[in-house]
C-alpha cells in the first residue's frame, strides 16, 4: 500500500515538474562556458548591470556578463557570504549591497560555483536600478583597469519629461559610438533592428508566460520565474532565447489546459515584492507548498516585461523603456503596478521582502504596504532579509511570521 | 567680539530648530533642504528662506513606520522631526536626487507631511561631461517654473542674478574663512571656522554675509592665542550634525585644518559664473562643482582632490566621518584610504555614526588612539 502511495506521489511530482527548466540550465551553462572560454581571446566581454541596455552589446557580438546574475547564483549556492567576507576584509562595509561585496570578493579570489566571471574588456553601468551600481562599477573599473560606460537614467516622477527622454536618446547614440570604439566594428543598423525585434519578441513571450499564472491552479510560482528569468535578463536579443521562451510558453499553456498546478494543492495566492532571498529559495518554497499557498506573481520578474520597444524607432523607444523601469519611478507609480498585479493575478495578499541590500527597492515599502491594503483591502506581510547575505536572515522568525500570516488569510 | 560671535554660532548649531521657527515668526518663509546641490538661489530669489536640515540627535518615534533601520540616520531623524510636528514652521522642502535614500525619502515625505510646498530636483550622475549639461539646464529651468507656479508669479531674471550675487559673495567669504584658518590656525581654529559657516544654513545669506565679514575683520585683527593644536587633521564625509567632533578634537589636542564635507568645503566650492541665462549659470555650477560621491566625474576625481587638499593644508591625518549605511561614501573608503596612504603618506580613521545612538565616549576613545599614533606618543 505504502509503496503504491509513494509511487503515486512520485508520479504526481513528476507531472507537476516544469520540464523546460532543463533546457534553461543547458542554455545558461552553454552561455557561461562560452563566456569563460572567450576570456583572453579576440571576443569582447562586457560586464553589465541587470537593468542595462544589453541589445547593443548583442548587436556588436560582445558577450554580456551579469555580476548580479552571478551574485544570485553564488547566493543560491550558499557561497556568497565567504565572498562578501573577502570584500569586508578589504575595507568594504558590511552594510553595502551583498551583490557588490560578493562580486568584488569573487573578482579578487575567482571564487564561487563557476570559479569567478571572465575578465571584462569594458563595463556598462546603468543606474536605472540603483545608485549602488555606480559605485560598484567605479570600483570594478579601477580594479580591472578597463573603460566604464555609464548609461545615466535620471529618476522619473510622474510622466517621462522631455529633457530626460532627450538625454536618454543622446546617450543611446553615444553608447553605440562607445561600442564602435571598443570593438573596432561599425554599427550595423539592420543587425540592430534584428536584435531589437528578437529582444521584443522574447520580452513579449516572457510577459505571456507570466500571465499564464492567472490560471487556477497556477502552473508555476514566482520562485520558478526567478530561475527561468535568467535568459531574459542576460541574453535577450538572441534567437536562442526566443526559442527557449517559445518552448516554455507552450509548456505553460499546456499545463493550464490540463489543470496542472505547480503545488499539489493551491488554497491561497500571494504577490511577492523585491529580489528573491536567493539562499533560502528551497526552504521557503517547501514552506509555501506545505501551506498550500502559491506565490503567483511578483514585482521583480515583471520588471522585465516593459513595453514600448518599438521596431519603428528602436533606439528611441529602448531609451525610454530603460529609463522608466520599475525601480526608477515614484512610489505612486510603483503602487499602481502592485495593485494591477494583485488584480490581474487575483491574489489574497502580498509578501514584501525588506531587503537590506537594496534601498531603492525597499525604502518606501512601509508606505507601499499601507497603500496596497487601502486600495485592495488585502493584507501585507513584510519580512526582513538580504538577497545574498544570509547572516542577516533569521529563519525561525521569518518562517513563523509567514505561517501566522497565511493562516490568518482565511 | 570674535569669541562671542563664534559662541553664538555654536549655540545656533546646537539648537537650529528654535532659530528656524523664529524666522517664521518674524515673517520669513523657511523652506527646508538637505543637500548641498539644492538650487538655493532660486528659493532665495522667490523670497523664501532656504534652511538646511542636517539630522538631529534623538530617539526615533515616528519615522520607523516609514523607513527601515538600515537607512542613514540623517534621513531617519529629519523625517522623524517632520512627522513629530517639530518642523511646523516650514513652508515646504526641496529634495535633490543624490543617493537612493534621498530619492525615496522625497516621496515618503510628500505623502506623509502636509507642507504647502514640495520641490524636487533630479540630477544626472554624470557630472562635468558635455552630454549631461543640457539635461541639467532644463531640469533647473523646470525647478524654477515649479517655484514660479507655487508663487503664482514669475521670477524675474534680475532677481535671480541678484540672489546669485549674494550667494557668490557668501562662497567667497567662506573661502576666505577657510584660507585664514589653514594659513593661520592659531588665529582661527577648526571649530570657529565650521561654526561660523554652519550658522549660515539657518539665516538669509545677506545676514550671513554680514556675519562672516564681522568675523573676518575681528579675526584678522586678533592675535594668535597660544600655539596651534599639535595635530592637524582633515575631515571627509557628509554632514556634521553637531559641533561634537570639533570639540572632541580640541580636547584631544588636535584640530581640523580643512575638510571635504557637504556641510563644509563642498557646500561653497565653485562660484556661479556669469554665463547665459540664470538657469544655465546655476546648472553649470552644480555640474562643475566638486562631486558628492553619489555622482561621477571621473574615476579618480575624489582621490586626486583629497590628496591635493591634504598636501596643501598640511594635514597629518584624515578622518572619514560617515553616516552608517551611507553607500556612496562607504564604497569609496577602501580606495581613498589606500590613495591617502600611498600618495599623501597620511593615515586615516573611519568613524561611522548614527544620530539616534550617538556615543561620544566611543568616538573619543577611537580619536584619541588615532591622534596618539600620529603624534607619536
Amino acid at each position: 500500500m505504502n509503496g503504491n502511495r509513494e509511487r503515486q506521489e512520485g508520479d504526481d511530482r513528476e507531472r507537476r515538474r516544469i520540464k523546460s527548466t532543463a533546457a534553461m540550465r543547458d542554455l545558461m551553462l552553454k552561455y557561461y562556458m562560452e563566456a569563460k572560454a572567450a576570456e583572453g581571446t579576440e571576443k569582447k566581454i562586457a560586464w553589465i548591470t541587470s537593468g542595462g541596455p544589453v541589445e547593443p552589446l548583442i548587436c556588436f557580438d560582445v558577450i554580456p556578463v551579469y555580476p548580479e546574475n552571478h551574485g544570485a547564483m553564488c547566493g543560491a549556492a550558499h557561497m556568497n557570504v565567504e565572498l562578501c567576507e573577502v570584500a569586508e576584509g578589504m575595507g568594504f562595509s558590511r552594510d553595502l549591497c551583498s551583490y557588490a561585496r560578493g562580486d568584488i570578493g569573487s573578482a579578487v579570489t575567482k571564487g564561487g560555483p563557476i570559479g569567478g566571471l571572465p575578465r571584462p574588456d569594458f563595463l556598462v553601468c546603468c543606474n536605472n536600478i540603483c545608485n549602488t551600481v555606480l559605485k560598484w562599477y567605479e570600483e570594478l573599473s579601477r580594479f580591472f583597469g578597463v573603460p566604464l560606460y555609464i548609461y545615466d537614467t535620471p529618476f522619473v516622477r510622474g510622466p517621462l519629461p522631455d529633457h530626460t527622454r532627450d538625454f536618454a536618446v543622446r546617450q543611446m547614440e553615444e553608447y553605440i559610438a562607445f561600442l564602435e570604439r571598443m570593438t573596432g566594428k561599425e554599427f550595423d543598423e539592420h543587425r540592430f533592428l534584428d536584435v531589437a525585434v528578437k529582444s521584443f519578441a522574447a520580452i513579449s513571450l516572457w510577459a505571456q508566460i507570466l500571465s499564464c499564472n492567472t490560471a487556477r491552479p497556477a502552473p508555476m510560482t514566482c520562485f520558478d520565474a526567478f530561475i527561468l528569468m535568467a535568459p531574459i535578463v542576460t541574453l535577450r536579443g538572441t534567437q536562442e532565447v526566443v526559442d527557449f521562451y517559445e518552448g516554455l510558453l507552450r509548456e505553460m499553456r499546456q499545463r493550464v489546459e490540463e489543470g496542472i498546478g505547480i503545488l499539489p494543492a493551491e488554497r491561497r495566492r500571494l504577490l511577492w515584492d523585491n529580489i528573491p532571498i536567493w539562499y533560502e529559495m528551497r526552504n521557503l518554497g517547501r514552506l509555501f507548498m506545505e501551506l498550500e499557498t502559491c506565490l503567483v506573481a511578483d514585482t521583480y520578474t515583471n520588471a522585465w516585461t516593459f513595453e514600448g520597444v518599438d521596431p519603428e524607432r528602436p533606439l528611441q523607444s529602448m531609451a525610454e523603456a530603460y529609463t522608466e523601469v520599475y525601480l526608477n519611478i515614484n512610489l505612486e507609480r510603483m503602487s499602481d503596478r502592485q495593485v494591477s498585479l494583485a488584480e490581474k493575478f487575483q491574489v489574497d495578499g502580498m509578501v514584501m521582502h525588506s531587503n537590506r541590500s537594496c534601498k531603492p527597492y525597499s525604502l518606501g515599502q512601509y508606505d507601499l504596504a499601507r497603500e496596497f491594503t487601502r486600495r485592495t483591502g488585502l493584507p501585507v506581510l513584510i519580512i526582513e532579509a538580504d538577497h545574498t547575505d544570509s547572516r542577516w536572515y533569521h529563519r525561525t522568525e521569518v518562517e513563523g511570521r509567514i505561517r501566522d500570516f497565511v493562516e490568518n488569510l482565511l | 567680539m570674535e569669541e562671542e560671535l563664534v559662541n553664538q554660532c555654536v549655540r545656533l548649531w546646537e539648537e537650529p530648530l528654535s532659530h528656524m521657527a523664529r524666522i517664521r515668526e518674524q515673517g520669513g518663509r523657511p523652506v527646508a533642504y538637505f543637500c548641498s546641490y539644492a538650487p538655493e538661489e532660486i528659493l532665495h530669489a522667490a523670497g523664501l528662506t532656504p534652511v538646511r536640515l542636517l539630522g538631529s540627535m534623538r530617539t526615533i518615534t515616528h519615522a520607523d513606520a516609514h523607513l527601515q533601520a538600515y537607512c542613514c540616520s540623517v534621513a531617519r531623524t529629519d523625517l522623524d522631526m517632520a512627522l513629530a510636528g517639530e518642523l511646523s514652521f516650514l513652508e515646504g522642502a526641496v529634495f535633490v536626487q543624490t543617493c537612493d535614500t534621498m530619492m525615496r525619502l522625497s516621496d515618503i515625505w510628500r505623502r506623509n507631511t502636509g507642507f504647502p510646498f514640495h520641490g524636487d530636483l533630479v540630477l544626472p550622475v554624470r557630472m562635468g561631461e558635455e552630454i549631461s549639461l543640457p539635461f541639467m539646464v532644463r531640469e533647473v529651468g523646470r525647478f524654477r517654473r515649479q517655484v514660479e507656479e507655487y508663487l503664482g508669479s514669475r521670477l524675474e531674471d534680475e532677481a535671480l542674478w541678484e540672489s546669485i550675487r549674494v550667494y557668490n559673495r557668501n562662497r567667497a567669504l567662506a573661502e576666505e574663512v577657510y584660507r585664514l584658518r589653514s594659513e593661520n590656525p592659531g588665529l582661527v581654529d577648526g571649530l570657529s571656522a565650521a561654526a561660523v559657516l554652519t550658522a549660515g544654513f539657518w539665516m538669509r545669506k545677506e545676514e550671513h554675509n554680514a556675519l562672516l565679514e564681522r568675523f573676518l575683520e575681528a579675526a584678522r585683527e586678533g592675535v594668535p592665542e597660544g600655539e596651534p593644536a599639535a595635530v592637524q587633521l582633515l575631515v571627509t564625509g557628509s554632514v556634521c550634525t553637531t559641533p561634537d567632533l570639533y570639540r572632541l578634537l580640541r580636547e584631544l589636542g588636535a584640530d581640523v585644518v580643512d575638510d571635504d564635507l557637504c556641510s563644509g568645503h563642498r557646500y561653497f566650492d565653485c562660484p556661479v559664473e556669469d554665463e547665459g541665462s540664470p538657469e544655465e549659470a546655476l546648472a553649470a555650477r552644480l555640474w562643475r562643482r566638486v562631486n558628492c560621491p553619489s555622482k561621477h566625474q571621473s574615476l579618480e576625481d575624489r582621490a586626486t582632490r583629497l590628496v591635493t587638499q591634504v598636501k596643501e593644508s598640511g594635514a597629518e591625518g584624515v578622518i572619514f566621518y560617515l553616516q552608517s549605511f551611507c553607500e556612496p561614501h562607504l564604497f569609496d573608503v577602501p580606495y581613498l584610504k589606500r590613495k591617502l596612504q600611498e600618495e599623501a603618506g597620511v593615515p586615516s580613521l573611519v568613524l561611522e555614526t548614527e544620530l539616534q545612538s550617538f556615543s561620544r565616549g566611543q568616538l573619543r576613545t577611537r580619536l584619541q588612539a588615532f591622534i596618539e599614533t600620529i603624534a607619536g606618543v
